[in-house]
């Protein structure tokens, strides 16, 4: 069945297949940009190009053309697509092992709504731990606090350094944490992992944690890799984690929103449900997820097209993984030159996102002050970028407690990190400090 | 900043100026060719007439949501923090109007009314689990709740060890007396044991077989009877009949807003009453906001297009561009279908399976005995033939002959299968025609379901 007629789908003309995206082209992918704003922040919800907007505004309009036509033939094979090209970039066994879920932050109520049976048909203990790290995201700590503390769970948290200095840091702290939560016989039925941590933000040395927690018999391990998919290599296999879970609509080019969560196939694991339960409860999760209600699921089937849009960059996705990193990284040198400061890690525990020490100067003293930072930046300087504030540990003298966590993505040109730097240098020039922002 | 005004906008109208307002009381309402325009993107030479299932939404308002995701995309976190909560807000606070809500905190945004059954039995799984309910203690609901709804039971009451009381009503049936006499006759046998029943889930409109339901009076015996709790299934309702909570009732009512109230795909309000139990209710997909009640967390479930949950102040300027506003467009639809669904019974010789009065924009006609309807498969084989061979999207449901009733009969024997007829604007006569000239031809044909099989 022909897909809306009079197109012109650029992305459907065999001519045009892979051929190299040109300078323009990608500049017109990106039009819709708000093009006076220094968007350095495709970390927090991504970007989509005008391309795949197109793509997804076909599927919508299939849907409302013909809704019971699309319901019957069309919505289960276009997931199905979807499912097994994401079984090939993660090296997933099985497809039955790939769901397709709107975001992370509902993949991990799947996976703690799951813990919370396992607590309350007392296959687990009240007192039984969850662990997590310090810098797990909000939302996820909030999930666990509605599903595991409620059920009974004991939560630790585990804290990591930041400013980092290399990934054996992390190692041996995750370590110490994971020892001290096993004294006194306590069992850890579940580990959160991120695998790049958002605030702040560094690559996790996944693969490591996993085992160890498998040594020191972790019952379940969950990898939240919000940030990965796009942005670094994940072999599901390799890393080994029993759940693992990352949004396509920030480095993959996905329109909002769309994630896979990954489960490893187990017989503990087959009454893993959707929370919004439907016609196919009780067919396993990823045939679960496929229909939760009438939705709009047009954001799940446009991976083919995003397939074919990478295709048009050298070297595909791993091009433009390794080329976001190097900008980045070379972007975040520039601005500590510029500034005086320091990366909060080093580049190999960078993805295509840095953490930029800012001048100690600005005085961010709180979470407040970084958001007011943030919000003066977009206002009076057009700049989009998240602040980190970094709470100084007892006995530092003058530490850095202001980062920028900048982003690249292939819409992104020098230009936008100058304004940064310059933006910066001129609020220090001036004697600016946080303080003043709540006047 | 909200989209302009476009140029049929009654606001435009009004500017003070006396003399060249014309002397016409309102802008005239929206024409059949404007309408037919709103509607081109469906596909023709289908008779469309499922909106049932489905809903349907207008290309100006596909055009006003497709401004607010670009408006997402252009710069996210500008919308994030500045814009996205307030819209939703007023979207929120319009519905709180149109249901006769009291406060916009009882009125909650989610996906649809699957997702609000999750949430609402989400909350009883809870109460099992930590001991506020014991095992036993009971839910009741019909027999013909939707499906998705079933299976949110099973998941959440079931599995924690709540038990189902499921009650029958009649169908075909003749008056609300009799929905009324086995809803009440239902509770009490399921009751008899001394259970204590922990919720009540009662449709406003059923889905298959489609009838209204009295659920304000049902709503009242559930409370004579001490059902602890009520929650009223509305997925079809707004648009299609009025919707007055306070009227009803009850302590949860959710319908989709893109059934028959134009929106795009999904949205639904879910409406908790105030009460002390409310704050416990949280939305499954936990984020920041978890613990400042649900209508907040609704509002942020995580990185996802909200844009169905914006347009709806442009949806409700839509349907008052009709005469009557959406009251006008509901009786509109009502009186049509039934005209329609009469049309149809007599064509046939058969029956509508309820009264005019029982029907809302949806009516359920009897099928010709003689198609054989003898099963949901066969139900399911006759939609996809009318589909594929008569490109008629309409339907079918099947109606099992209960122990000691004939049921319905036409002139050649039990009436088992009934098509679900909707009315929406965009409907023609023709549509109608069509099914049953289809229907006609099929029975001329001597064809059976059983034939259909072997497609």
């Amino acid at each position: 069945m022909s897909l809306i007629n009079g197109t012109t789908a650029t992305a459907e003309d065999p001519d045009s297949k892979s051929k190299p995206i040109t300078p323009w082209e990608l500049r017109t992918e990106f039009s819709h940009h708000d093009p006076t704003i220094a968007r350095i922040n495709n970390g927090s919800f991504g970007c989509c190009p005008a391309s795949i907007m197109a793509a997804q505004q076909r599927y919508q309009l299939l849907f409302l053309r013909q809704p019971d036509y699309f319901y019957f033939h069309t919505l289960k094979p276009s997931i199905l697509r979807t499912r097994l090209l994401i079984q090939t970039l993660i090296n997933a066994d099985n497809v039955d092992e790939v769901s397709i879920v709107d975001n992370a932050t509902t993949a991990a109520a799947i996976v703690l709504q799951h813990t919370t049976w396992s607590f309350f048909s007392s296959l687990f203990q009240a007192g039984d731990a969850v662990l997590i790290l310090h810098y797990a995201y909000g939302a996820v700590k909030k999930s666990v606090q509605a599903y595991i503390s409620r059920a009974g769970g004991h939560v630790i948290e585990v804290h990591l350094p930041f400013p980092v200095k290399s990934s054996s840091e992390i190692v041996s702290e995750f370590r110490k944490a994971l020892q001290m939560g096993k004294a006194n016989g306590r069992k850890i039925r579940l580990a959160v992992i991120d695998h790049i941590t958002s605030m702040p933000s560094v690559i996790i040395p996944v693969k490591e944690l996993v085992r160890m927690c498998r040594d020191e018999g972790v019952d379940r391990i969950f990898i939240d890799g919000a940030h990965a998919i796009g942005n670094v290599e994940i072999d599901v296999k390799d890393i080994g984690a029993d759940f693992y879970t990352s949004n396509l609509h920030k480095w993959m080019f996905c329109p909002p929103a769309v994630a896979f969560l990954y489960c490893k196939m187990c017989d503990d694991l087959s009454d893993l449900h959707h929370p919004v339960v439907s016609h196919e409860y009780g067919n396993g999760l990823a045939i679960e997820s496929s229909w939760t209600g009438t939705r709009d699921y047009s954001p799940q089937l446009v991976l083919p097209e995003v397939m074919e849009f990478l295709s048009r960059f050298d070297g595909g996705i791993e091009g433009i993984m390794r080329r976001n990193h190097e900008t980045v990284v070379e972007m975040a040198q520039m601005l500590v030159e510029a500034w005086g400061t320091e990366l909060g890690a080093p580049p190999e525990m960078c993805s295509s996102m840095a953490m930029v020490g800012m001048p100690v100067c600005l005085g961010v003293t709180s979470g407040s002050d970084a958001l007011k930072l943030r919000k003066h930046l977009r206002e009076c300087f057009k700049v989009e970028v998240p602040i980190y504030y970094r709470a100084l540990v007892e006995g530092e003298i003058d530490p850095i407690t202001g980062y920028a966590r900048i982003s690249h993505q292939v819409y992104n040109v020098v230009e936008d990190y100058y304004r940064l730097r310059d933006a910066v240098n001129k609020l220090v020039k001036d004697g600016f400090t946080c303080a003043l922002l709540y006047k | 900043m909200d989209p302009p005004a476009g140029p049929e906008d009654p606001r435009a109208a009004t500017n003070g100026d006396n003399n060249h307002v014309p002397k016409k009381p309102k802008l005239s309402f929206i024409t059949e060719s404007q309408i037919r325009e709103e509607f081109a993107h469906h596909q023709p030479g289908i008779a469309r007439i499922n909106n049932g299932s489905f809903g349907s939404c207008p290309a100006s308002i596909i055009a006003a949501q497709k401004s607010w995701q670009l408006r997402f995309l252009r710069q996210p976190d500008d919308f994030f923090f500045n814009h996205l909560q307030r819209q939703i807000t007023h979207s929120r606070s319009i519905i709180k109007d149109l249901i006769n809500a009291d406060h916009v905190d009882e009125v909650s945004i989610v996906d649809n009314a699957t997702t609000a059954a999750a949430i609402v039995l989400q909350h009883v799984g809870w109460a099992f689990a930590e001991g506020r309910f014991q095992k036993g203690d009971a839910v009741v609901m019909l027999h013909c709740a939707f499906q998705a709804v079933k299976k949110s039971i099973e998941a959440y009451v079931t599995r924690a060890g709540g038990s189902v009381i499921v009650v029958h009503l009649p169908f075909p049936v003749n008056s609300d007396e009799e929905i009324i006499a086995e809803f009440r006759k239902g509770l009490a046998r399921g009751r008899a044991n001394g259970k204590k029943v922990r919720l009540a889930i009662i449709d406003h409109i059923t889905s298959m077989p489609c009838v209204v339901i009295p659920a304000r009076e049902l709503v009242k015996i559930c409370r004579e009877e001490g059902v602890e709790r009520v929650f009223v299934d509305a997925a079809h309702a707004i648009g299609s009949v009025h919707v007055d909570v306070k009227e009803i009732g009850a302590d949860f009512y959710v319908s989709n807003l893109h059934k028959w109230f134009f929106c795009p795909p999904s949205v639904a309000f879910l409406y908790c009453r105030k009460s002390p139990l409310s704050h416990d209710l949280h939305h499954p997909v936990v984020s920041h906001e978890y613990g400042n009640g649900l209508a907040i967390e609704s509002a942020w479930i995580g990185t996802r297009d909200y844009s169905s949950q914006l347009v709806i102040p442009e949806v409700f300027e839509f349907t008052n561009r009709f005469e009557g506003g959406l009251e006008g467009i509901r009786k509109k639809n009502h009186d049509k279908v039934v005209e329609m669904g009469q049309m149809l019974a007599k064509a046939w010789g058969t029956n509508l399976g309820s009264p005019p009065e029982m029907c809302p924009s949806m009516a359920m006609v009897g099928l010709p005995s003689r198609l054989g309807i003898l099963s949901d498969d066969d139900a399911l084989n006759l939609r996809s033939h009318l589909r594929d061979h008569f490109g008629i999207e309409v339907p079918i449901y099947y109606q099992m002959p209960r122990d000691g009733h004939i049921g319905a009969t036409d002139g050649d024997g039990c009436v088992t299968g009934y098509a679900r007829i909707s009315h929406q604007v965009y409907n023609t006569l023709d549509d109608y025609v069509r099914l049953r000239d289809a229907i006609t031809q099929l029975v001329h044909d001597g064809v059976t379901c059983k034939m259909l099989q072997r497609e």
